[in-house]
């Protein structure tokens, strides 16, 4: 009996202890994620996640991001208001005018974009430094230089940002001055360009090297007067000298072949993020600039957007006769009604201009047409067929369909997703070589300066050297070179001509703002939502 | 079906009675003769409102419009009257310890759109057995639901819409590439309704099995016990296919383009009580304590791949899309579970029937919250006295005045979130190749933990003058704390900008009465009317939590594509009323056709000084509010002999909705015309000619509706027949309704149906299509 009773009170006690330990096991079991217990265990796991830090740079090839804000703002490229399309809230016709507001998407998305890659580099310094392999020191290297990358661009959109290096800290961080994140930039940069690789093959493709660490310090230097107040120029011509001379790169024959869909060859670029249209998505350029029915021409698998357009006056910088010398030919121009003669400068691969065809080589109709205008005002001159023409009759809200030359820059690939598989250029060495000329230029080394600036016209084909170099063709010569390659805001505030008026229509609902150079509005202000988020973040001056 | 509104009832049901709790307890068999029952209808279903757009005539007369030469009714060819039967038959009876109930459903439901509708049947068995003296109650019940349907597309209305109506449904002289002979237009955001609908298929089956058992026993007459199981198995399947022909759905440019999607869903659920009602005197005791233990598992899979030789398989053969080879296929799977433990007891006292407390709490953990907050407690309590046992008042049979409060907690719609997790994000060139790369998901928040309702109940039930009026009055103030929302943070310290954590609170107050009212009570004619109404308010107290906060006024939601995408449309500000529908003024319209903006702020100046609209929220006012001052509804019920009659009236007043098609459509803009259709309502005004919402697209949408009316007719039956009752009715739902609003369905959005996002109500959306009316003819056996 007594045995009996010990059993029963064993079986609760056994009941018991399973209900304690089961039917209140609020634990979550994870399917389909990983989670730190069961990752980052081999040396595969260890090189997906360095990969992590490279793969947010797939943004870099979207619309409403950093080369957006960068592009849209400079007198390259506008988004116009399209009747009923591409109002958007106002916020491309804000960037476009010079009123920046906090509270665009565009800054903010900007800002999560630089952040995000600077906080991932932060989080696998910090877990490559835990770790301690054999690995580890050079992993950490090339981290530090992406992360110097990230935050050059910071710096340089946004000025005066908070520098953090320490994952594990939960501080909210505040501002620093402009001038102590370029001192910050700099420093890691002199640490790790020593311990970079030197190599360029398909080990470091991609990936942060010596040289591409070279061409942000160089940029750094370039633009060091706009940054601090003290001109670097001859910092600025060393390091693109040593690019030049010790560097493996050389500049490519054919300029668009640097931007082909097999752009992986080129010996020109320096650092590119290589998309890919079934491994790496994210490039959008050909949904973002091309008309709607521009499907047909190259038998893509979705409609573009009919966005991205050039300004006019940029796209005649090409085939102005004067301001560009070269050779004369046929060239479209204006409302692209019969050819114009000008120069046939090679870099008008640049564009989509002129009569569109189908992919089988027919006209291709456009038949959401406005009325029919000839002199382009207020509806489209040649009717029907689509023709882009470098005319752009006004920003809002009647911008028409078929306005602006488009970017052609990047090829586009025939039945091409939205998803283009050209590497994106970040950095090439015929901006380093326009760079080191404008060095030598501001150091008063003109004729050297000259030289370079003729090299890359003489690479870019149908032109003739200069026969002098000034500031402005200088700097027209790098607005034709580097078209769409995030430079030109850059180049527009180094220049002095940031705050001019162009495309002064009065078509605009208001002109661009006008504004001095040093002026408050050469940064972005920092985005409301950051504020929010972070008390200790203060406004950019100048902003509210 | 109990209806349980109050906090304090809700309390005990856990996070499942967060929104209040209905209790449906299915039929069981009664002991006797088997009865046999059989219900049905044959019901047809038709487009009651949709919005107005111009005939081709009136297109043809606007200036810059793009005649195709043909005249379609769009909205006409993609709808159609829909024909539904409904059966129903069901046997129950048993003995002694037996009772039994097996019931059989049909429905064949056609859609009015084209190609939608199902085809469900539904089998039940439910099986109670006594045993051991009648000490032991053991019940089964099992159900099989399965359910074939045929999506159609919601596209097609809104392109419908849209459509210039002189443009042909096919092509009369078809081009290269053929849309499969439907006409088709290279223009932004359009595609050919009917081709849409026709030309794309999208399939789906379901089935669903639920078992339950549970048994009870009887210890004695005051104490019991029982447990409780049961299981759930839901299956979802959907394929979908657009042909090589089909502009809309990827076909075209995808070369055919097929999906298959599942899904599998278990929900266990186990659950054990004690109750024991104990009297002392006049005072009568019941407890109950309880456990429960609930389990979610859900898993499935998605693939999706074109680039077919034919189209003959449709979504048959996956395997066939040349897709898979050249990596341009979409495949993923999943798996994720859940699990509730609560713990839950309740004590109700009842003084003589005069005084009335009942005492409850529920604590309940659920696996989606951090490793510390996973449990939350969750009180209530209610006490009632009835007036009518304490005083005597000529004509008043019953008063009884309540007071509750209960809190009730909400968990997060998603697991994991509390937990670091790690996923394939894109590739990374590595060496030559691309190789996974792999980084965080989300922000971890180990601190998430429950988002709780504490409500404050204050009633009256009463039955008057003499047994003719009953009614109830109810205040009631409700406070939702610790929202479960996303917020921007900090990057860095944190990986990625938004959090899910709990933040702000909400108070929502109001007044309920119902009131019924036998207007006449004779033995052959019978007249009921029953009103109620209701009034909410709201008060956003709070949006912030820690240094971490929304402002103190943010806007949400957004107007959409094409061209409004970064219009914002609702004001969020702490310590004011939720649904503030916010925008510009528009005080006329310039000679572009632009509407023409009050400028409020002045601040901003054109070249020659002048002030103008900024284009910012200091130029932008309150339009009207999302919420209605009042919700009412009015029921009459007449009895004639054997003839009965009902129409319930219900209707809203005092809100205001965005009217999204008017903001993209009422307007003569070259491209608008050039493009799609225009919309017409009493506010059109040929002068406008842009797209940009402003005040002139908010409108008040007051309504009252016909819900239902139904007139029904009850046969004599003579006893002894093997026919025990017969009634036929007939009944109308929705069939007209007076607003001045012109759009879609004046009814109040308390969310942004785009998103659900509660913050931002008051918008009717483009995805508004159609309102119906549904007739249907009934007939009701019994055996």
């Amino acid at each position: 009996m007594k045995k009996t009773l010990n059993i029963k009170y064993f079986l609760i006690g056994l009941g018991l202890t399973y209900f304690a330990s089961s039917c209140v096991d609020l634990e979550e079991k994870v399917y389909s994620q990983v989670t730190s217990d069961n990752f980052f265990q081999t040396d595969e796991e260890f090189i997906s996640a360095l990969g992590g830090a490279y793969s947010s740079l797939s943004k870099l090839g979207n619309h409403s991001g950093l080369w957006s804000i960068n592009e849209i703002s400079s007198d390259e490229i506008v988004v116009s208001h399209k009747g009923g399309d591409w109002f958007d809230g106002g916020v491309l016709l804000q960037l476009h005018q010079h009123e920046f507001q906090k509270d665009n998407p565009f800054l903010n998305n900007s800002w999560n974009f630089l952040f995000g890659g600077i906080n991932t580099c932060n989080r696998l310094i910090y877990s490559f430094e835990q770790l301690n392999n054999a690995n580890s020191p050079s992993y950490i290297a090339e981290l530090r230089a992406l992360r110097a990358l990230y935050y050059y661009w910071a710096m340089d959109a946004f000025g005066n940002v908070p520098i953090v290096t320490d994952f594990t800290s939960t501080d909210k961080p505040s501002n620093s001055s402009r001038k102590v994140v370029y001192d910050f930039i700099l420093k890691e940069l002199n640490e790790i360009i020593p311990l970079l690789p030197i190599k360029k093959d398909g080990t470091t493709y991609g990936r942060m090297t010596k040289w591409s660490a070279l061409v942000i310090r160089m940029k750094m230097y370039l633009n060091a007067e706009v940054y601090t107040g003290t001109p670097q120029w001859a910092l600025a011509a060393a390091d693109a000298a040593t690019i030049i001379n010790t560097g493996p790169y050389t500049l490519n024959p054919s300029y668009a072949a640097n931007f082909a869909i097999n752009n992986a060859g080129s010996p020109e670029n320096i650092f590119v993020y290589p998309y890919d249209k079934v491994f790496a998505g994210g490039f959008n350029w050909v949904m973002m600039t091309n008309h709607i029915v521009s499907q047909a021409t190259y038998n893509l698998t979705s409609q573009p957007w009919n966005g991205y357009q050039t300004v006019e006056e940029f796209y005649n910088s090409y085939i102005d006769p004067v301001k560009n010398p070269g050779t004369q030919g046929p060239v479209w121009k204006g409302l692209a009604l019969e050819r114009s003669t000008g120069t046939v400068d090679g870099r008008l691969s640049n564009f989509i201009v002129g009569p569109q065809k189908r992919a089988d080589g027919s006209v291709l109709v456009d038949p959401g047409v406005e009325v029919t205008d000839p002199t382009g005002l207020k509806g489209d001159p040649n009717g029907a067929p689509l023709t882009f023409m470098p005319f752009l009759n006004e920003i809002s809200p009647g911008g028409l369909r078929q306005a602006g030359a488009r970017i052609g820059k990047y090829e586009f690939e025939k039945g091409g997703t939205n998803n283009m598989s050209n590497d994106f250029v970040i950095f090439r060495l015929s901006d380093v070589i326009l760079s080191l000329a404008e060095a030598n230029f501001r150091l008063g080394k003109t004729a050297e300066a000259l030289a370079l600036v003729n090299q890359i016209r003489a690479r870019a084909g149908g032109l003739q050297p200069f026969t002098t170099l000034t500031a402005d063709n200088l700097y027209a010569e790098r607005g034709r070179e580097l078209y769409v390659e995030m430079t030109r805001r850059q180049d527009q505030i180094r220049f002095k001509k940031y705050g001019e008026a162009w495309w002064p229509f009065a078509g605009m609902n208001r002109p661009k703002k006008v504004h001095a150079p040093g002026s408050f509005l050469e940064i972005f202000p920092i985005p409301n939502p950051q504020l929010l988020a972070n008390t200790n973040l203060k406004q950019n001056p100048g902003y509210n | 079906m109990d209806v349980l509104k109050d906090g304090s009832a809700a309390a005990i049901y856990g996070t499942r009675g967060s929104s209040g709790v209905i209790l449906v307890t299915t039929k069981s068999g009664k002991k006797g003769k088997a009865v046999v029952e059989y219900s049905g209808t044959a019901a047809t279903e038709n487009v009651a409102r949709t919005i107005q757009v111009m005939t081709a005539d009136e297109y043809r007369a606007l200036p810059g419009s793009n005649d195709l030469g043909s005249e379609t009714d769009w909205f006409d060819a993609v709808t159609r009257t829909g024909v539904s039967f409904v059966n129903n038959l069901s046997i129950s009876g048993g003995n002694e310890g037996t009772s039994y109930r097996m019931s059989l459903n049909s429905r064949n439901v056609e859609g009015v759109g084209l190609n939608s509708g199902f085809d469900q049947l539904n089998a039940r068995l439910n099986l109670t057995q006594r045993a051991l003296n009648d000490k032991a109650l053991f019940s089964v019940s099992i159900s099989n639901t399965t359910a074939d349907r045929q999506f159609g597309n919601d596209n097609s209305f809104r392109y419908a819409i849209i459509t210039n109506p002189t443009l042909p449904i096919y092509d009369p002289k078809p081009q290269s590439p053929n849309f499969g002979g439907y006409s088709e237009r290279d223009i932004f955001d359009w595609y050919n309704p009917v081709s849409i609908v026709e030309q794309n298929k999208n399939d789906g089956r379901e089935s669903r099995l639920l078992a339950s058992i549970r048994g009870e026993y009887n210890f004695s007459s005051k104490f019991k016990a029982a447990v409780f199981y049961a299981s759930q198995r839901e299956t979802f399947w959907n394929g979908t296919y657009s042909p090589k022909t089909a502009k809309y759905g990827g076909g075209f440019g995808r070369n055919g383009l097929a999906s298959i999607r599942n899904n599998e869903s278990l929900n266990d659920l186990f659950e054990a009580t004690v109750n024991y009602d104990e009297t002392v005197g006049k005072l009568g005791m019941s407890f109950l304590g309880g456990y429960s233990y609930q389990e979610f598992f859900n898993q499935g899979d998605f693939s999706q791949a074109g680039n077919f030789l034919t189209d003959a398989f449709t979504y048959n053969n996956l395997g066939a899309a040349l897709d898979f080879a050249n990596g341009l296929a979409n495949v993923f799977s999943y798996a994720n579970e859940n699990k509730l433990v609560a713990f839950f007891g309740r004590a109700n006292f009842n003084f003589d029937d005069t005084y009335l407390l009942s005492i409850s709490s529920r604590y309940e953990g659920s696996s989606r919250f951090g490793e510390n907050n996973k449990w939350g407690l969750f009180p209530a309590v209610s006490a009632g006295v009835n007036l009518a046992n304490l005083v005597d008042i000529t004509g008043v049979s019953a008063m009884k005045l309540r007071a509750s409060f209960g809190r009730t907690g909400t968990q997060p719609g998603e697991s994991y979130i509390s937990l670091l997790r790690f996923a394939r994000q894109g590739n990374f060139f590595y060496n030559g190749n691309f190789i996974p790369s792999y980084g965080p998901v989300s922000n971890e928040n180990p601190d998430l933990s429950w988002e709780t309702k504490d409500e404050f109940n204050l009633g009256l039930d009463f039955v008057i003058l003499n047994n003719k009026l009953d009614g109830s009055i109810d205040y009631f103030t409700r406070v939702t704390s610790g929202m479960i929302l996303p917020i921007n943070v900090p990057v860095p310290p944190n990986l990625f900008p938004t959090t899910l954590l709990n933040i702000g609170e909400v108070e929502n107050s109001g007044l309920e009465v119902l009131l019924n009212y036998k207007a006449i009570d004779k033995s052959d004619f019978k007249w009921n009317v029953g009103v109620n109404f209701s009034t909410l308010a709201t008060n956003l107290r709070s949006l912030s939590a820690g240094d971490l906060s929304f402002g103190a006024v943010n806007y949400r939601s957004n107007f959409g594509s094409p061209g409004q995408n970064l219009t914002q449309l609702i004001r969020v500000q702490e310590n004011g009323p939720l649904g503030q529908i916010w925008g510009p003024i528009q005080t006329g319209v310039d000679e572009k056709g632009a509407p023409i903006l009050k400028v409020i702020d002045g601040t901003a100046k054109d070249a020659n000084g002048k002030p103008v609209y900024c284009n910012c929220d200091k130029d932008r006012a309150q339009l009207g509010t999302a919420y209605p001052t009042i919700n009412f509804g009015i029921n009459n019920n007449f009895n004639y002999k054997n003839w009965d009659l009902n129409f319930f009236f219900r209707g809203s007043l005092g809100h205001s909705l965005i009217n999204s098609y008017r903001g993209f459509y009422e307007n003569t803009e070259s491209t608008t015309v050039q493009n799609w259709n225009v919309v017409k309502t009493k506010y059109f005004d040929p002068n406008i000619k842009k797209a940009e919402y402003n005040s002139s697209h908010v409108e008040k949408a007051d309504f009252v509706i016909l819900d239902n009316a139904t007139i029904g007719y009850n046969f004599n039956v003579k006893q002894g027949k093997s026919v025990g009752k017969i009634r036929t009715f007939l009944s109308v739902q929705t069939p007209f309704m007076f607003t001045g609003y012109t759009g879609v369905d004046p009814a109040v959005r308390y969310q942004d149906p785009d998103n659900g996002d509660p913050l931002a109500p008051g918008i009717e959306r483009r995805a508004t299509y159609f309102t119906t009316k549904i007739t249907t003819l009934g007939l009701n056996l019994s055996f």
